[in-house]
């Protein structure tokens, strides 16, 4: 039966090519320009590690006195002290934790052939490579040992390893970055992500970094951040020293609890680490407060899908919902002109059952085309994002999610349209158009 | 006289066509009005003058790692290079680029802590005696630095700069009008006096709320990280673009030269997400009204087709072609002024939405009724050519199959 009514529908549509086209433009229209919105904000919004994000935490200490306000929904501030990022990582608990902030160096190899480049990097502790499931095609993550002892060893990305190894093994071998030496313990995969969830301080759509080092390096070498070191209090600052025994802060810090019952002692272990450092004088404030939150959460407080966007897809859906009320029009249209001929097969015995799913069987098909042709539609416009904006390049794409979503919505927005007409023409009476045949 | 009354009780009798057309209109009123509102608030700001020369700037940045020399000495060595290259306007050191998104700011008031005094938002560069002609700002009262006013320096705090250069919009709100020169005003626990007003300048954060009141320090303190402002002639920009990298490298070559952009590119890419939403909310509101535009248009069809009769008997009557058309016009406009109406409301409770939600400033009232009249427009425009065709039905056609 399904099959006849497809075949129906399709000679329906043959019949009047143009209405047709226009139910078909004017849905393809609509789910284009709302599946361009759609994907740009899925992308932006979506789990970035699914299977772990609910188990990585990013920890916040209210470390503010009394009094003072910071410009964040919580006032607390997004990130730590080093002070406060080293104690945490010392601590005597066992989780797998890591302080992260990003820098940057002139690298090369001390030779005049390769002409030095300036690399972003992350300062980082050899747990980062194990909470973030980075993978090694050469080598390995540094040791606790190495980190400890013979701080000057680096990790590099797969991109960098090609430029100047040409991608073959070069663990062991030596790369300068700025005017120090340092020992190449291994070579990850390139890191592709739509959104920087580990930084979303520097950008949350930025490039990763190409170099991993040892977080022990900053103290040595003076490193600055590249990212925002924000300060709340009143302190002199003459040099890298007062930096890193302020109260300024500028490091970040993830930290994997695999169960509730770890995040809840890793929330007892905060909070008494807070009492200790009360006691020594900091956090004079009478409500002592820490936030821990998961990956997901932690990009949602910092608003990584901006405010345009959600307007953006809003406004689309109501421009989609314009299409629809133009379809039903033309739906009201076609199907009452027909009103003669359903007359016609009620009266050889169609029940109103079958009246109605032969009409919505032409809908869906009209509603599957559109889908199909608005995927289309929606591909040009990401595409045109894409080329008038790289900051998006990586974001205006359409995944298998959203591919399958589009005729689904398809689908929905024409039987919306095509439920009224549908049910109008059911209703016809025979006997009303058997009369002036 | 404008067969209102026929009109209305048709319109009871078909009902579904007539809520259709009115929905599709308040829809699209309420969509555009706020749209069009959100374009225009883009477009003001991307016009709006930012006080810099920005096709004849541009910035690099030096990332030096090399450690035997000193790095303020080697910006002035640089610096004195730079400028020596035909073309070239003038060059300055500086800590932040204007306009870039990335840059320094910090609280200024008048007297120094802890006692009350008028506060303001400064976004400051550090530049020497060149930042003034290399910025391209307009001097409006007072003077430049001199060469001695200069500090070249590591510590702000306990050697630092006794002057400073401040923005118009600094002044004002500052100072009672016309007045401030030679006042002092305290940044970061020093008091600076400023010796210059200069004309809009903007902040390296065009877009923020407070982007006007900015500053310029006499104060060097070169860093491994460092930006170079060069203005040249306009004509000669490109050219000196491609060369600066060697000839920095010439001069001392254990850095690197990232970052050669245009001021006016530094600009484009802060803006790009900005220019994006714009376009992406153009394209919407064209497509929007053709859409509308269109289902106006197949609407009346249809509602001819299904009369055909009627109107050929109403010609055969003796109704004059002009009243034909006349009686579709009015028809939709009364459908789209209920509809206009609806949307106009539409659109203010979603502009009030949207400001509530986010941090979109108020819906102007113009917008709505701008775009409710456009809209009319359009349908009638949209309804003409039907209406035309209505009229040229022939009264024959009403005779002949009863």
């Amino acid at each position: 039966m399904l099959l006849h009514y497809i075949d129906l529908s399709w000679r329906s549509i043959r019949n009047t090519p143009v209405i047709s086209f226009l139910m078909v433009f004017a849905i393809a229209i609509g789910i284009g320009i709302t599946m361009t919105s759609l994907s740009v904000y899925h992308m932006m919004s979506m789990d970035p590690i699914p299977h772990k994000s609910g188990k990585i935490h990013y920890p916040q200490l209210q470390i503010m006195d009394e009094g003072s306000e910071w410009h964040s929904s919580d006032n607390m501030p997004s990130q730590l002290t080093y002070r406060d990022a080293t104690n945490l990582y010392n601590a005597d608990i066992d989780v797998l934790s890591t302080p992260s902030f990003r820098s940057g160096f002139s690298v090369h190899l001390n030779s005049i052939d390769v002409k030095p480049r300036m690399e972003p990097a992350r300062l980082v502790n050899k747990e980062f490579f194990d909470i973030f499931e980075r993978t090694f095609i050469y080598g390995q993550a540094w040791t606790r040992d190495d980190q400890k002892n013979r701080p000057y060893v680096v990790v590099l990305s797969k991109e960098i390893n090609d430029r100047f190894f040409n991608g073959e093994n070069s663990v062991g071998k030596e790369i300068f970055l700025d005017n120090k030496s340092y020992r190449i313990v291994g070579v990850t995969q390139d890191w592709e992500h739509h959104v920087k969830y580990y930084d979303l301080n520097n950008g949350s759509f930025n490039s990763p970094e190409s170099l991993y080092i040892p977080f022990a390096i900053a103290p040595l070498e003076e490193i600055g951040s590249w990212g925002n070191i924000n300060g709340w209090k009143q302190q002199v600052m003459r040099g890298y020293q007062d930096l890193l025994s302020s109260e300024s802060v500028w490091t970040q810090f993830w930290v994997q609890l695999n169960t509730e019952k770890e995040k809840e002692a890793y929330g007892q272990f905060l909070m008494a680490y807070m009492e200790d450092q009360k006691e020594q004088g900091r956090f004079q404030r009478d409500q002592l407060q820490y936030g821990l939150r998961n990956v997901n959460e932690w990009m949602e407080y910092n608003e990584v899908v901006s405010e345009d966007n959600r307007i953006l897809v809003a406004l689309s859906f109501m421009f989609l919902m314009v299409c629809v009320a133009n379809i039903l029009g033309l739906l009201l249209a076609k199907f009452l002109k027909r009103a003669p001929e359903v007359g016609v097969r009620r009266a050889l015995g169609a029940s109103k059952r079958h009246i109605f799913l032969q009409h919505i069987v032409e809908v869906s098909v009209i509603g599957i085309a559109g889908g199909m042709l608005g995927i289309i539609i929606a591909q040009l416009g990401l595409w045109g994002i894409r080329t008038t904006n790289g900051y998006y390049a990586d974001l205006a794409t359409m995944d298998w999610s959203m591919l399958l979503a589009a005729p689904v919505i398809s689908l929905l927005a024409s039987f919306i349209a095509g439920l009224y007409p549908a049910w109008l023409v059911c209703k016809t009476q025979p006997a009303i158009y058997l009369k002036s045949q | 006289m404008l067969d209102i009354k026929p009109i209305l009780s048709a319109l009871r009798r078909s009902k579904a066509g007539a809520v259709l057309l009115f929905l599709q209109v308040a829809l699209t009123t309420a969509i555009v009005s706020n749209a069009a509102f959100m374009i225009n608030d883009n477009l003001t700001y991307l016009n709006e003058d930012t006080g810099y020369p920005q096709q004849e700037i541009f910035s690099f940045t030096v990332m030096t790692f090399g450690k035997d020399i000193d790095l303020s000495q080697q910006a002035e060595v640089d610096e004195a290079m730079i400028r020596n290259i035909p073309g070239v306007i003038n060059a300055s050191l500086s800590q932040a680029v204007p306009l870039s998104g990335g840059g320094s700011s910090t609280s200024v008031r008048l007297k120094p802590l802890p006692q009350p005094s008028k506060e303001a938002r400064l976004a400051y560069f550090y530049g020497d005696e060149n930042a003034l002609e290399t910025f391209g700002v307009k001097l409006i009262a007072g003077r430049n630095f001199r060469p001695e006013e200069v500090m070249i320096t590591d510590n702000f705090h306990d050697n630092g700069p006794n002057t400073i250069i401040i923005s118009n919009m600094l002044a004002e709100s500052l100072f009672d009008e016309g007045t401030g020169l030679g006042e002092s005003i305290r940044v970061n626990g020093r008091a600076l006096e400023v010796i210059g007003i200069v004309d809009v300048m903007e902040s390296a954060w065009p877009r923020a709320e407070d982007s006007g009141t900015t500053g310029i320090i006499p104060f060097i303190n070169a860093q491994n990280y460092q930006h170079f402002l060069v203005r040249t002639e306009a004509n000669e920009r490109a050219t000196i673009m491609k060369l600066i990298e060697e000839k920095m490298l010439q001069a001392y070559n254990k850095r690197v030269i990232i970052n050669v952009d245009g001021l006016d590119e530094s600009k484009d890419s802060y803006d790009a997400t900005d220019v994006l939403m714009m376009r992406m909310l153009m394209v919407l509101v064209v497509i929007l009204v053709l859409v509308t535009a269109l289902g106006i248009f197949g609407l009346t069809q249809f509602n001819i087709s299904k009369r055909t009769k009627q109107i050929g008997t109403r010609r055969a009557l003796g109704a004059r072609k002009s009243a034909i058309v006349r009686y579709f016009l009015v028809e939709n406009a009364i459908v789209c002024a209920v509809g206009l109406v609806l949307g106009s409301v539409a659109a203010i409770f979603l502009g009030r939405a949207l400001m509530q939600t986010y941090s979109i400033d108020a819906l102007e009232i113009q917008y709505v009724v701008v775009t409710a009249l456009f809209m009319l427009a359009v349908s009638l425009l949209a309804v003409v050519v039907p209406a035309v065709r209505a009229a040229n039905i022939s009264p024959s056609i009403a005779t002949r199959s009863i």
